[in-house]
C-alpha cells in the first residue's frame, strides 16, 4: 500500500486541472505584473515592483481604493441586513410571500446595463423621478430636514455626476441590485430551521420576536450568514458593469467611481499596460483573500455545530 | 406542581377532526401516559396543553387556573421534546440557564458581557442552579460540551435537564425515548420513573409504545381516532379493557381474538368450545379476546388442534404461532415455563386456555361482561 502510486492517479485530473484554471492564470498574472508587458510588443523589460509601487504610491490608486472601499462598505452590510429583513418579513408571511419574493428577486435576474438605462433616467437632475419627487415635497414640513430645504433652494443633487454623490448612488444601485440574492439564501437557512426550536424557546420563556431572534433565528442562520458575507464581499470587489455603464470614460466624477475592476479593464484593456492591470488584478486577489481567509477564521469554526 | 384539567378539547386540520370532545383530568403529582397509535391525535393534545396549538374548542385548566388563552411562555410547563430540540450553538450550561435567564433576569441583565457584570449575583445563582440540576441527572461532565458532542442518551438528559432547572407545575413529554436505541430506552423508562418519585411533580408522556405506558404511568389513557378509550391505571386498562381495540393496543404479542357464539341462555362458546361464562345477550355473536399467556398447548382432548407454524423466542419467554386446523385463525401461545420449546416447528397441538380471563366483545368492538364470575359459572 505505502508504496502504491494509486492515489496520485486519483487526484491527478483535479491537480491538473487547478493548475491549468487557476495556479497557471495567477501565476502569469503575477509575473507579468513585474513587467512593463503590453499586446502587440515585440518583448518587454522585468520592473520590477515599480508597478506595485505607483498602485501604492499615485493618487488615481489611492482614489481606486477609495472607491472599492466605500462601495464595499456600503453594499456588503446593507445588502446582507436588507436580505435578511426581506427574507425574515417574507417567512413570517402566510399570504403573498411569492409574490414579493419574485418582486425582490427581479433586480437580481435583471441585466444590469438594462438597469443602468432606467437608474440615469430615474436620477437625472431635472427630469427624473427622484428629484422630481423631492421638489414635489418643497414647502411640506419635510423642509425641516435642512438638507432637504437646501436642495430646494440650489436645486437637487446631481446623483450620478456629483463627486459628493456618486459612488454612494453607484452603490445604492448595487444594494438594490445584490439584496434578493442573499434574501433567497436566508429564505433557505430560515425553512431549514427546526420548528421544534422555537417551540422550546417560547416553552423556555422567550416572549418576544427579539428574544426568539437572538436565541434561535441568528445561531441557526450562522452557516448561512458565513456563506452570504463572503460572496457579498466578493461580489462587492467585483462590481464592474454598473460602472462601466454610467461612466465607460474613466470611472466618473473626478474618478470617485474609480473602482478595482474598472480600473483593470481600463489599464489593461483599454490602455494595453498589461503590467499595471496585472498588478492591480493582484492586489485585487490578495484583498478577496485575505477577507475570505478571515471570514472563515474568525466565524466558521463558531458556526458550523454539527 | 399542579393538577391539570383538558375538558371537551376539540381540534381540527382541515377537514380532518383529530380531537374529539376529549376531556382528561390530571391530579396533581400524577405520571400520566397519553398512548396510542400514530394519528390518534395524542401529541396534538399534549401540544394543545402546551399551548402550543391553539383547540378550537374546549378549555385547558392548570391548576385550578383557566390557561386556554395564555401563551406557553406564562403557563410555566417544561417540555422535553422528541428531538430534544437543544440550541446547538449553545453548551449544555448554557442550554440549562437559558430558561433561567429569560424568567428571572431583568432585560438589562440579559445584555451580553454588560450582564453578568452588572447582575453577577443573579448569573451566581443561575450557575449554581444549573450545577445542582445536573449532579441530580449526573451530566456535570457533559456541562461545557455542545449538543453535537453528545450521544443520544447525554442529549435526552440534557434536554430533560433544561426542563428540570427551573421548577415548572408540570413536565409535558412528547415520546423523548423514541430516538435512543433499545436497551437505552428501557433504562431511561426506570429512571424516568424514578425521577417523577424524587421530583414529586406532574408528569404527562405521550408515547406511541404501550409497553413505556404500562411501565411507567400512575395512569394511561388510550386514545384512537381522536378520542380517549380508556383512562385508568395501567394494570385495570391490561386487565379490564373497556373496548377490544383497547384490548388490542394494550399487551405484547397481541391478544387473541377468536370469533363466539352465544346462546339463548346466554352461554358463550369459542371454536366448538365451551367457555364457562354467562353474557346477557343471546343468539348473537361474540368476539372472545384471551391473552397468549393465557392459552397453553397441553390442552389434552377438547383442545383446539393446531400446527406450529413459528417459534418466537424472546429469551425470558418463548410464544409460539400456532395455525388452527379447524379454521382459518392464528393463535398466540406463550410457551410453559417449565418445558420452553418442546415443541418444534410444524409439530401438532392441542391449545388449551385458562377459562377465568377471557374477555368478550360485542361485533361493534364494546365490552361484554359475564354476569357470573368465571369461577362459578365453571362450577355451575
Amino acid at each position: 500500500m505505502q508504496n502504491s502510486r494509486a492515489h496520485l492517479w486519483f487526484i491527478a485530473p483535479a491537480l491538473i486541472l487547478i493548475f491549468l484554471i487557476l495556479m497557471l492564470p495567477i501565476g502569469l498574472a503575477a509575473a507579468m505584473s513585474l513587467t512593463d508587458y503590453a499586446l502587440g510588443n515585440p518583448g518587454f523589460n522585468w520592473v520590477g515592483l515599480e508597478n506595485y509601487e505607483r498602485i501604492f504610491t499615485r493618487s488615481t490608486y489611492e482614489r481606486m481604493f477609495g472607491a472599492t472601499f466605500r462601495y464595499v462598505a456600503v453594499v456588503v452590510p446593507m445588502s446582507v441586513g436588507l436580505g435578511l429583513g426581506a427574507a425574515l418579513l417574507i417567512h413570517s408571511l402566510t399570504r403573498f410571500g411569492n409574490l414579493y419574493k419574485t418582486i425582490y428577486f427581479l433586480p437580481v435576474m435583471a441585466a444590469l446595463i438594462a438597469m443602468a438605462i432606467v437608474w440615469e433616467f430615474a436620477l437625472h437632475p431635472t427630469v427624473g423621478i427622484v428629484n422630481r419627487s423631492l421638489e414635489a415635497f418643497c414647502g411640506t414640513p419635510l423642509e425641516l430636514w435642512r438638507w432637504h430645504a437646501n436642495g430646494c433652494e440650489n436645486g437637487f443633487p446631481l446623483w450620478l455626476s456629483d463627486r459628493d454623490y456618486a459612488i454612494w448612488t453607484v452603490a445604492f444601485i448595487g444594494v438594490w441590485q445584490g439584496f434578493g440574492f442573499n434574501m433567497v439564501l436566508y429564505l433557505a437557512g430560515l425553512t431549514s430551521i427546526s420548528p421544534s426550536l422555537y417551540q422550546a424557546a417560547e416553552m423556555d420563556g422567550a416572549t418576544s420576536g427579539w428574544e426568539r431572534f437572538r436565541l434561535v433565528t441568528w445561531p441557526m442562520l450562522g452557516p448561512t450568514t458565513v456563506f452570504v458575507v463572503t460572496i457579498t464581499i466578493i461580489r462587492s470587489f467585483q462590481v464592474f458593469d454598473t460602472v462601466e455603464a454610467f461612466y465607460p470614460q474613466g470611472g466618473g466624477p473626478g474618478k470617485s467611481v474609480y473602482v478595482m475592476m474598472f480600473a483593470i479593464y481600463e489599464k489593461a484593456i483599454q490602455q494595453n499596460l498589461m503590467g499595471i492591470g496585472a498588478a492591480i488584478t493582484i492586489v485585487f486577489l490578495a484583498f478577496v483573500m485575505i477577507l475570505t481567509l478571515a471570514q472563515r477564521w474568525l466565524v466558521e469554526r463558531r458556526t458550523h455545530y454539527v | 406542581m399542579a393538577s391539570i384539567e383538558l375538558s371537551r378539547i376539540q381540534k381540527r386540520f382541515g377537514t380532518a377532526e383529530v380531537l374529539k370532545d376529549v376531556t382528561l383530568s390530571i391530579a396533581d403529582r400524577e405520571f400520566v401516559t397519553l398512548v396510542g397509535p400514530s394519528g390518534c391525535g395524542k401529541s396534538t393534545l399534549l401540544r394543545i396543553l402546551a399551548g402550543l396549538e391553539a383547540a378550537d374548542g374546549g378549555t385547558v385548566q392548570i391548576a385550578g387556573q383557566d390557561m386556554t388563552r395564555v401563551r406557553p411562555a406564562h403557563r410555566n410547563l417544561a417540555m422535553v421534546f422528541q428531538s430534544y430540540a437543544l440550541y446547538p450553538h449553545l453548551t449544555i450550561a448554557q442550554n440549562m440557564a437559558t430558561p433561567l435567564k429569560l424568567r428571572d433576569l431583568s432585560r438589562w441583565a440579559r445584555l451580553p458581557v454588560i450582564g453578568p457584570l452588572s447582575a453577577r449575583s443573579a448569573y451566581r445563582a443561575i450557575g449554581e442552579q444549573v450545577r445542582e440540576t445536573a449532579r441530580t441527572l449526573q451530566i456535570e461532565a457533559l456541562l461545557d460540551r455542545k449538543p453535537s458532542q453528545l450521544s443520544g442518551g447525554q442529549r435526552q438528559r440534557a434536554a430533560l435537564g433544561r426542563a428540570m432547572v427551573r421548577q415548572p407545575v408540570a413536565f409535558l413529554m412528547d415520546e423523548p425515548l423514541s430516538n435512543l436505541d433499545a436497551a437505552l430506552r428501557v433504562h431511561m423508562r426506570a429512571e424516568l420513573s424514578e425521577l417523577h418519585r424524587r421530583l414529586g411533580a406532574t408528569f404527562v408522556y405521550v408515547t406511541h409504545d404501550q409497553a413505556e405506558a404500562l411501565t411507567m404511568s400512575d395512569k394511561m389513557a388510550v386514545m384512537m381516532g381522536g378520542r380517549i378509550l380508556q383512562f385508568g391505571p395501567p394494570d385495570q386498562v391490561f386487565a379490564n379493557p373497556a373496548t377490544l381495540d383497547v384490548a388490542e393496543f394494550v399487551g405484547s404479542p397481541k391478544i387473541n381474538i377468536l370469533p363466539g357464539e352465544v346462546d339463548h341462555d346466554g352461554r358463550v362458546s369459542a371454536l366448538g368450545r365451551g367457555i364457562p361464562a354467562r353474557l346477557l345477550v343471546d343468539g348473537r355473536l361474540a368476539k372472545v379476546g384471551l391473552r397468549p399467556e393465557q392459552l397453553h398447548l397441553d390442552g389434552g382432548a377438547d383442545g383446539w388442534l393446531g400446527r406450529v407454524v413459528h417459534r418466537e423466542n424472546l429469551g425470558h419467554d418463548l410464544y409460539f404461532h400456532v395455525a388452527l386446523d379447524a379454521d382459518d385463525q392464528r393463535l398466540v401461545v406463550r410457551g410453559a415455563q417449565d418445558r420452553n420449546g418442546a415443541e418444534s416447528l410444524g409439530d401438532a397441538v392441542r391449545v388449551g386456555f385458562k377459562p377465568d380471563r377471557a374477555l368478550f366483545f360485542a361485533p361493534d368492538g364494546t365490552r361484554l361482561h359475564s354476569v357470573v364470575p368465571a369461577k362459578l359459572a365453571e362450577s355451575a
